[in-house]
Protein backbone atom coordinates (compact mmCIF):
# COMPACT_ATOMS: atom_id res chain seq x y z
CA UNK A 1 0.00 0.00 0.00
CA UNK A 2 2.86 2.35 0.66
CA UNK A 3 4.24 3.65 -2.59
CA UNK A 4 8.04 3.69 -2.43
CA UNK A 5 10.51 6.41 -3.34
CA UNK A 6 11.14 6.67 -7.04
CA UNK A 7 7.87 5.16 -8.26
CA UNK A 8 6.15 8.47 -8.86
CA UNK A 9 6.84 11.49 -11.01
CA UNK A 10 7.70 14.86 -9.48
CA UNK A 11 4.38 16.64 -10.24
CA UNK A 12 2.46 13.84 -8.52
CA UNK A 13 4.77 14.01 -5.50
CA UNK A 14 4.41 17.77 -5.20
CA UNK A 15 0.66 17.70 -5.76
CA UNK A 16 0.27 14.99 -3.13
CA UNK A 17 2.39 16.89 -0.63
CA UNK A 18 0.44 20.12 -1.12
CA UNK A 19 -2.96 18.44 -0.83
CA UNK A 20 -1.82 16.48 2.24
CA UNK A 21 -0.56 19.66 3.89
CA UNK A 22 -3.99 21.16 3.31
CA UNK A 23 -5.69 18.10 4.77
CA UNK A 24 -3.39 18.10 7.80
CA UNK A 25 -4.07 21.80 8.43
CA UNK A 26 -7.82 21.21 8.21
CA UNK A 27 -7.50 18.18 10.46
CA UNK A 28 -5.45 20.00 13.08
CA UNK A 29 -8.16 22.66 13.29
CA UNK A 30 -10.76 19.97 13.96
CA UNK A 31 -8.57 18.31 16.57
CA UNK A 32 -10.14 19.28 19.87
CA UNK A 33 -9.07 18.44 23.38
CA UNK A 34 -11.63 15.61 23.35
CA UNK A 35 -10.49 13.98 20.13
CA UNK A 36 -6.70 14.18 20.63
CA UNK A 37 -6.48 10.98 22.73
CA UNK A 38 -8.60 9.09 20.20
CA UNK A 39 -6.44 10.43 17.38
CA UNK A 40 -3.29 9.30 19.17
CA UNK A 41 -4.61 5.82 19.78
CA UNK A 42 -5.84 5.38 16.21
CA UNK A 43 -2.51 6.71 14.98
CA UNK A 44 -0.71 4.08 17.06
CA UNK A 45 -3.12 1.38 15.87
CA UNK A 46 -2.47 2.34 12.26
CA UNK A 47 1.28 2.38 12.93
CA UNK A 48 1.37 -1.25 14.07
CA UNK A 49 -1.42 -2.51 11.81
CA UNK A 50 0.89 -2.20 8.82
CA UNK A 51 3.04 -4.95 10.27
CA UNK A 52 0.25 -7.51 9.93
CA UNK A 53 0.78 -9.06 6.54
CA UNK A 54 -1.33 -11.17 4.27
CA UNK A 55 0.85 -12.70 1.54
CA UNK A 56 -0.74 -12.47 -1.89
CA UNK A 57 0.94 -13.35 -5.15
CA UNK A 58 4.32 -11.77 -5.65
CA UNK A 59 3.55 -9.08 -3.12
CA UNK A 60 1.96 -8.90 0.28
CA UNK A 61 -0.65 -6.60 1.68
CA UNK A 62 -1.14 -5.46 5.23
CA UNK A 63 -3.88 -4.12 7.44
CA UNK A 64 -4.43 -0.40 7.13
CA UNK A 65 -7.25 0.52 9.51
CA UNK A 66 -7.73 3.90 7.85
CA UNK A 67 -11.49 3.38 7.62
CA UNK A 68 -11.76 3.09 11.39
CA UNK A 69 -9.65 6.22 11.85
CA UNK A 70 -11.85 8.15 9.41
CA UNK A 71 -15.09 6.94 11.00
CA UNK A 72 -13.97 8.05 14.45
CA UNK A 73 -11.95 11.15 13.59
CA UNK A 74 -13.22 12.64 10.35
CA UNK A 75 -10.76 15.25 9.10
CA UNK A 76 -8.61 14.75 12.18
CA UNK A 77 -7.61 11.42 10.59
CA UNK A 78 -5.22 13.39 8.36
CA UNK A 79 -2.72 14.45 11.05
CA UNK A 80 -3.16 11.14 12.91
CA UNK A 81 -2.33 9.05 9.83
CA UNK A 82 0.39 11.43 8.63
CA UNK A 83 2.28 11.07 11.93
CA UNK A 84 2.05 7.27 11.78
CA UNK A 85 3.14 7.22 8.12
CA UNK A 86 6.13 9.43 8.91
CA UNK A 87 7.22 7.10 11.70
CA UNK A 88 6.71 4.04 9.50
CA UNK A 89 8.89 5.60 6.83
CA UNK A 90 11.63 6.43 9.33
CA UNK A 91 11.49 3.26 11.43
CA UNK A 92 10.50 0.55 9.00
CA UNK A 93 11.39 2.05 5.66
CA UNK A 94 7.77 1.70 4.46
CA UNK A 95 7.26 4.11 1.63
CA UNK A 96 9.72 6.95 1.92
CA UNK A 97 10.06 10.57 2.84
CA UNK A 98 9.55 12.02 -0.63
CA UNK A 99 6.34 10.06 -1.16
CA UNK A 100 5.03 10.84 2.31
CA UNK A 101 2.61 13.44 0.95
CA UNK A 102 1.13 11.10 -1.65
CA UNK A 103 0.92 8.20 0.79
CA UNK A 104 -0.80 10.41 3.36
CA UNK A 105 -3.29 11.56 0.76
CA UNK A 106 -3.88 8.02 -0.53
CA UNK A 107 -4.66 6.72 2.92
CA UNK A 108 -6.16 9.69 4.76
CA UNK A 109 -8.47 11.04 2.05
CA UNK A 110 -10.44 7.76 1.78
CA UNK A 111 -10.56 7.75 5.58
CA UNK A 112 -12.12 11.22 5.59
CA UNK A 113 -14.54 10.18 2.83
CA UNK A 114 -15.55 7.06 4.76
CA UNK A 115 -16.16 9.25 7.79
CA UNK A 116 -18.20 11.76 5.80
CA UNK A 117 -20.37 9.09 4.19
CA UNK A 118 -20.83 6.55 6.96
CA UNK A 119 -20.66 8.57 10.18
CA UNK A 120 -24.12 10.11 9.75
CA UNK A 121 -25.48 6.65 8.90
CA UNK A 122 -23.88 5.15 12.00
CA UNK A 123 -25.19 7.98 14.18
CA UNK A 124 -28.72 7.29 12.99
CA UNK A 125 -28.55 3.50 13.04
CA UNK A 126 -28.88 1.11 15.94
CA UNK A 127 -28.06 -2.48 16.75
CA UNK A 128 -26.85 -4.62 13.87
CA UNK A 129 -27.16 -1.77 11.38
CA UNK A 130 -24.35 0.04 13.22
CA UNK A 131 -22.07 -2.90 12.60
CA UNK A 132 -23.17 -3.05 8.98
CA UNK A 133 -22.36 0.59 8.27
CA UNK A 134 -19.15 0.43 10.30
CA UNK A 135 -17.98 -2.62 8.36
CA UNK A 136 -18.96 -1.08 5.06
CA UNK A 137 -17.09 2.09 6.01
CA UNK A 138 -13.94 0.10 6.81
CA UNK A 139 -14.10 -1.81 3.54
CA UNK A 140 -14.94 1.32 1.56
CA UNK A 141 -11.85 3.14 2.83
CA UNK A 142 -9.58 0.32 1.63
CA UNK A 143 -11.27 0.17 -1.76
CA UNK A 144 -10.92 3.94 -2.18
CA UNK A 145 -7.30 3.76 -1.06
CA UNK A 146 -6.47 1.17 -3.72
CA UNK A 147 -8.02 3.45 -6.34
CA UNK A 148 -6.01 6.42 -5.04
CA UNK A 149 -2.79 4.39 -5.18
CA UNK A 150 -3.59 3.27 -8.71
CA UNK A 151 -4.39 6.85 -9.66
CA UNK A 152 -1.08 8.09 -8.24
CA UNK A 153 0.74 5.37 -10.20
CA UNK A 154 -1.38 6.09 -13.25
CA UNK A 155 -0.59 9.82 -13.17
CA UNK A 156 3.09 8.91 -13.06
CA UNK A 157 2.96 6.95 -16.26
CA UNK A 158 1.83 3.44 -15.32
CA UNK A 159 -1.25 2.23 -17.13
CA UNK A 160 -4.12 3.04 -14.77
CA UNK A 161 -6.50 0.12 -15.20
CA UNK A 162 -4.06 -2.79 -14.88
CA UNK A 163 -2.50 -1.16 -11.83
CA UNK A 164 -5.89 -0.39 -10.32
CA UNK A 165 -7.12 -3.93 -10.92
CA UNK A 166 -3.97 -5.46 -9.45
CA UNK A 167 -4.01 -3.35 -6.29
CA UNK A 168 -7.76 -3.67 -5.86
CA UNK A 169 -7.86 -7.44 -6.26
CA UNK A 170 -4.89 -7.89 -3.93
CA UNK A 171 -6.70 -5.97 -1.24
CA UNK A 172 -10.03 -7.78 -1.36
CA UNK A 173 -9.08 -9.99 1.63
CA UNK A 174 -7.95 -6.89 3.52
CA UNK A 175 -11.29 -5.23 2.78
CA UNK A 176 -13.09 -8.18 4.30
CA UNK A 177 -10.82 -8.37 7.35
CA UNK A 178 -11.00 -4.64 7.96
CA UNK A 179 -14.74 -4.63 7.39
CA UNK A 180 -15.14 -7.13 10.21
CA UNK A 181 -12.63 -5.31 12.44
CA UNK A 182 -14.24 -1.92 11.84
CA UNK A 183 -17.71 -3.34 12.42
CA UNK A 184 -16.65 -4.80 15.76
CA UNK A 185 -14.77 -1.68 16.82
CA UNK A 186 -17.56 0.69 15.83
CA UNK A 187 -20.18 -1.45 17.54
CA UNK A 188 -18.08 -1.41 20.70
CA UNK A 189 -17.51 2.34 20.55
CA UNK A 190 -21.20 3.03 19.98
CA UNK A 191 -21.98 0.85 22.97
CA UNK A 192 -19.47 2.29 25.43
CA UNK A 193 -19.36 5.86 24.11
CA UNK A 194 -22.43 6.64 22.02
CA UNK A 195 -21.73 10.37 22.37
CA UNK A 196 -18.66 10.02 20.13
CA UNK A 197 -21.00 9.70 17.16
CA UNK A 198 -24.11 11.49 18.36
CA UNK A 199 -22.41 14.68 19.54
CA UNK A 200 -20.52 14.99 16.31
CA UNK A 201 -23.58 14.35 14.21
CA UNK A 202 -24.12 17.94 13.15
CA UNK A 203 -20.51 18.54 12.26
CA UNK A 204 -19.58 17.97 8.64
CA UNK A 205 -16.91 15.32 8.86
CA UNK B 1 -13.72 6.10 26.97
CA UNK B 2 -11.42 4.01 29.14
CA UNK B 3 -12.97 0.79 27.93
CA UNK B 4 -12.69 1.54 24.27
CA UNK B 5 -9.21 2.93 24.84
CA UNK B 6 -8.16 -0.31 26.45
CA UNK B 7 -9.81 -2.25 23.65
CA UNK B 8 -7.95 -0.29 20.99
CA UNK B 9 -4.64 -0.70 22.78
CA UNK B 10 -5.16 -4.44 22.98
CA UNK B 11 -6.15 -4.52 19.34
CA UNK B 12 -3.03 -2.57 18.44
CA UNK B 13 -0.73 -4.69 20.56
CA UNK B 14 -2.35 -7.88 19.32
CA UNK B 15 -1.73 -6.82 15.76
CA UNK B 16 1.81 -5.80 16.56
CA UNK B 17 2.78 -8.95 18.39
CA UNK B 18 1.17 -11.26 15.86
CA UNK B 19 3.79 -10.59 13.23
CA UNK B 20 6.33 -8.04 14.34
CA UNK B 21 9.09 -9.44 12.18
CA UNK B 22 7.37 -9.04 8.84
CA UNK B 23 8.16 -5.93 6.92
CA UNK B 24 7.16 -4.68 3.61
CA UNK B 25 10.18 -3.26 1.97
CA UNK B 26 11.60 -4.22 -1.36
CA UNK B 27 15.25 -5.17 -1.31
CA UNK B 28 17.40 -5.03 -4.38
CA UNK B 29 21.11 -5.46 -4.88
CA UNK B 30 23.43 -5.99 -7.79
CA UNK B 31 27.15 -6.71 -7.86
CA UNK B 32 29.78 -7.63 -10.41
CA UNK B 33 30.08 -11.39 -10.75
CA UNK B 34 32.85 -12.25 -13.16
CA UNK B 35 31.80 -11.35 -16.66
CA UNK B 36 28.20 -10.60 -15.75
CA UNK B 37 26.32 -8.48 -13.27
CA UNK B 38 24.41 -10.51 -10.76
CA UNK B 39 21.61 -9.21 -8.61
CA UNK B 40 18.81 -10.16 -6.32
CA UNK B 41 15.36 -8.76 -5.74
CA UNK B 42 13.09 -9.70 -2.92
CA UNK B 43 10.95 -8.54 -0.07
CA UNK B 44 12.37 -7.92 3.33
CA UNK B 45 10.27 -10.71 4.82
CA UNK B 46 12.44 -13.23 2.97
CA UNK B 47 10.20 -13.76 -0.04
CA UNK B 48 12.12 -13.38 -3.26
CA UNK B 49 10.64 -11.80 -6.34
CA UNK B 50 10.14 -14.69 -8.76
CA UNK B 51 9.91 -14.22 -12.51
CA UNK B 52 10.01 -10.46 -12.19
CA UNK B 53 11.02 -8.42 -15.20
CA UNK B 54 14.07 -6.28 -14.52
CA UNK B 55 14.64 -3.26 -16.72
CA UNK B 56 18.17 -2.05 -17.10
CA UNK B 57 18.75 1.61 -17.83
CA UNK B 58 21.69 3.93 -18.18
CA UNK B 59 22.15 6.89 -15.85
CA UNK B 60 20.24 9.07 -18.32
CA UNK B 61 17.29 6.68 -18.40
CA UNK B 62 18.17 5.19 -21.77
CA UNK B 63 17.21 1.50 -21.87
CA UNK B 64 20.18 -0.89 -21.98
CA UNK B 65 18.19 -4.10 -21.95
CA UNK B 66 16.18 -6.27 -19.64
CA UNK B 67 16.35 -9.56 -17.82
CA UNK B 68 14.11 -11.76 -15.68
CA UNK B 69 14.60 -13.09 -12.16
CA UNK B 70 14.65 -16.82 -11.49
CA UNK B 71 13.01 -18.86 -8.72
CA UNK B 72 15.38 -17.42 -6.10
CA UNK B 73 14.85 -13.84 -7.18
CA UNK B 74 18.32 -13.70 -8.73
CA UNK B 75 19.10 -12.29 -12.12
CA UNK B 76 22.15 -11.86 -14.27
CA UNK B 77 22.85 -9.23 -16.85
CA UNK B 78 25.71 -8.96 -19.32
CA UNK B 79 26.68 -5.33 -19.66
CA UNK B 80 28.01 -3.90 -22.90
CA UNK B 81 28.51 -0.24 -22.02
CA UNK B 82 30.82 1.19 -19.35
CA UNK B 83 28.20 3.40 -17.72
CA UNK B 84 26.34 3.19 -14.43
CA UNK B 85 23.56 0.63 -14.66
CA UNK B 86 20.21 1.27 -13.03
CA UNK B 87 18.23 -1.90 -12.36
CA UNK B 88 14.50 -1.42 -11.96
CA UNK B 89 11.84 -3.97 -11.26
CA UNK B 90 8.18 -3.08 -10.88
CA UNK B 91 6.70 -5.62 -8.51
CA UNK B 92 3.27 -4.09 -8.74
CA UNK B 93 1.20 -2.10 -6.28
CA UNK B 94 3.81 0.60 -6.01
CA UNK B 95 6.57 -1.81 -5.05
CA UNK B 96 9.45 -0.61 -7.11
CA UNK B 97 12.84 -2.18 -6.67
CA UNK B 98 15.70 -0.03 -7.83
CA UNK B 99 19.42 -0.39 -7.58
CA UNK B 100 22.27 1.45 -9.26
CA UNK B 101 25.57 -0.20 -9.99
CA UNK B 102 28.31 2.43 -10.34
CA UNK B 103 30.22 2.80 -13.60
CA UNK B 104 33.48 1.57 -12.00
CA UNK B 105 31.93 -1.78 -11.14
CA UNK B 106 30.52 -2.11 -14.65
CA UNK B 107 33.95 -1.28 -16.07
CA UNK B 108 35.42 -4.05 -13.95
CA UNK B 109 32.95 -6.52 -15.47
CA UNK B 110 33.68 -5.27 -18.97
CA UNK B 111 37.42 -5.59 -18.36
CA UNK B 112 36.91 -9.25 -17.47
CA UNK B 113 34.84 -9.79 -20.59
CA UNK B 114 37.84 -8.76 -22.65
CA UNK B 115 40.01 -11.15 -20.66
CA UNK B 116 40.20 -14.50 -22.48
CA UNK B 117 40.85 -16.34 -19.22
CA UNK B 118 37.60 -15.09 -17.84
CA UNK B 119 35.24 -16.38 -20.50
CA UNK B 120 32.49 -18.40 -18.85
CA UNK B 121 33.65 -21.53 -20.65
CA UNK B 122 37.25 -21.14 -19.51
CA UNK B 123 37.08 -22.17 -15.86
CA UNK B 124 36.65 -25.94 -15.62
CA UNK B 125 33.34 -27.08 -14.18
CA UNK B 126 35.06 -28.32 -11.06
CA UNK B 127 36.08 -24.78 -10.28
CA UNK B 128 39.44 -24.93 -8.49
CA UNK B 129 41.11 -27.57 -10.61
CA UNK B 130 44.57 -26.34 -11.47
CA UNK B 131 44.84 -25.15 -14.99
CA UNK B 132 48.55 -24.49 -15.12
CA UNK B 133 50.04 -23.24 -18.33
CA UNK B 134 47.44 -24.76 -20.56
CA UNK B 135 45.35 -21.64 -20.13
CA UNK B 136 45.98 -18.64 -22.36
CA UNK B 137 46.44 -16.48 -19.32
CA UNK B 138 48.87 -13.84 -18.15
CA UNK B 139 50.71 -16.39 -16.04
CA UNK B 140 54.12 -16.72 -17.65
CA UNK B 141 54.63 -20.41 -18.39
CA UNK B 142 53.44 -23.34 -16.29
CA UNK B 143 52.57 -22.80 -12.66
CA UNK B 144 55.95 -22.40 -11.05
CA UNK B 145 54.83 -22.93 -7.48
CA UNK B 146 51.94 -23.69 -5.20
CA UNK B 147 51.36 -19.99 -4.59
CA UNK B 148 50.95 -19.06 -8.25
CA UNK B 149 47.41 -19.00 -9.44
CA UNK B 150 46.30 -18.53 -12.97
CA UNK B 151 43.78 -15.87 -13.84
CA UNK B 152 41.14 -18.53 -14.37
CA UNK B 153 41.79 -19.97 -10.92
CA UNK B 154 41.40 -16.57 -9.34
CA UNK B 155 38.11 -16.12 -11.08
CA UNK B 156 36.96 -19.60 -10.14
CA UNK B 157 37.83 -18.94 -6.50
CA UNK B 158 36.12 -15.57 -6.62
CA UNK B 159 33.04 -17.30 -7.98
CA UNK B 160 33.11 -19.94 -5.24
CA UNK B 161 33.46 -17.31 -2.55
CA UNK B 162 30.55 -15.38 -4.01
CA UNK B 163 28.42 -18.51 -4.04
CA UNK B 164 29.35 -19.21 -0.43
CA UNK B 165 28.57 -15.76 0.90
CA UNK B 166 25.37 -15.30 -1.06
CA UNK B 167 23.15 -16.78 1.67
CA UNK B 168 24.94 -14.60 4.20
CA UNK B 169 24.30 -11.39 2.29
CA UNK B 170 20.67 -12.41 2.04
CA UNK B 171 20.51 -13.06 5.77
CA UNK B 172 22.14 -9.75 6.58
CA UNK B 173 19.75 -7.89 4.30
CA UNK B 174 16.79 -9.60 5.98
CA UNK B 175 18.23 -8.93 9.42
CA UNK B 176 18.68 -5.23 8.67
CA UNK B 177 14.99 -5.04 7.88
CA UNK B 178 13.97 -6.91 10.97
CA UNK B 179 11.58 -4.81 13.01
CA UNK B 180 12.23 -5.64 16.61
CA UNK B 181 9.70 -5.10 19.32
CA UNK B 182 11.81 -2.17 20.51
CA UNK B 183 11.35 -0.41 17.19
CA UNK B 184 7.60 -0.89 17.32
CA UNK B 185 7.30 0.21 20.94
CA UNK B 186 9.60 3.14 20.18
CA UNK B 187 7.30 4.23 17.36
CA UNK B 188 4.25 3.97 19.60
CA UNK B 189 6.15 5.99 22.19
CA UNK B 190 6.78 8.74 19.66
CA UNK B 191 3.09 8.80 18.75
CA UNK B 192 2.03 9.01 22.39
CA UNK B 193 4.55 11.78 22.99
CA UNK B 194 3.51 13.77 19.92
CA UNK B 195 -0.16 13.59 20.76
CA UNK B 196 0.72 14.42 24.36
CA UNK B 197 2.33 17.62 23.14
CA UNK B 198 -0.74 18.30 21.00
CA UNK B 199 -2.91 17.74 24.04
CA UNK B 200 -0.76 20.14 26.05
CA UNK B 201 -0.98 22.83 23.38
CA UNK B 202 -4.74 22.39 23.03
CA UNK B 203 -5.18 22.53 26.79
CA UNK B 204 -3.05 25.68 27.09
CA UNK B 205 -5.09 27.31 24.37
CA UNK B 206 -8.33 26.43 26.09
CA UNK B 207 -7.04 27.75 29.44
CA UNK B 208 -5.89 30.94 27.79
CA UNK B 209 -9.14 31.42 25.91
Amino acid sequence: MHIVDGALSAPVLIGGAVLSAGGITLGLKRLTLETIPAAGILSAAFFVASLVHVPIGPSSVHLILNGLAGLVLGWAAFPALAVALLLQAVFFGFGGLTVLGVNTLDIALPAVLAGAIFRPLIARASGVTVMFWGGLGGAFAIAATTLCVALALGLSGDAFWPAAKLVFVAHIPIMMIEGVLSAAAIALIVQVRPDLFSTLRGEPA
Amino acid sequence: MIRNTVFTIFLALGCGLAAPALAHKVLASAYPSGTVIEGQIGFSNGDMAKDAKVEVQGPDGAPLGETVTDEQGSFTFTPSQPVAHVFKADLGAGHLAQFTLPAEDVAQVLALQGDPGAKPSAPPPGGVALTGGAMPSETPGPASGAMTLSRADELAIAKLVRDEIRPLTREIAAYKEHNGLQTILGGIGYIVGLFGIGFYVAARRRMGG
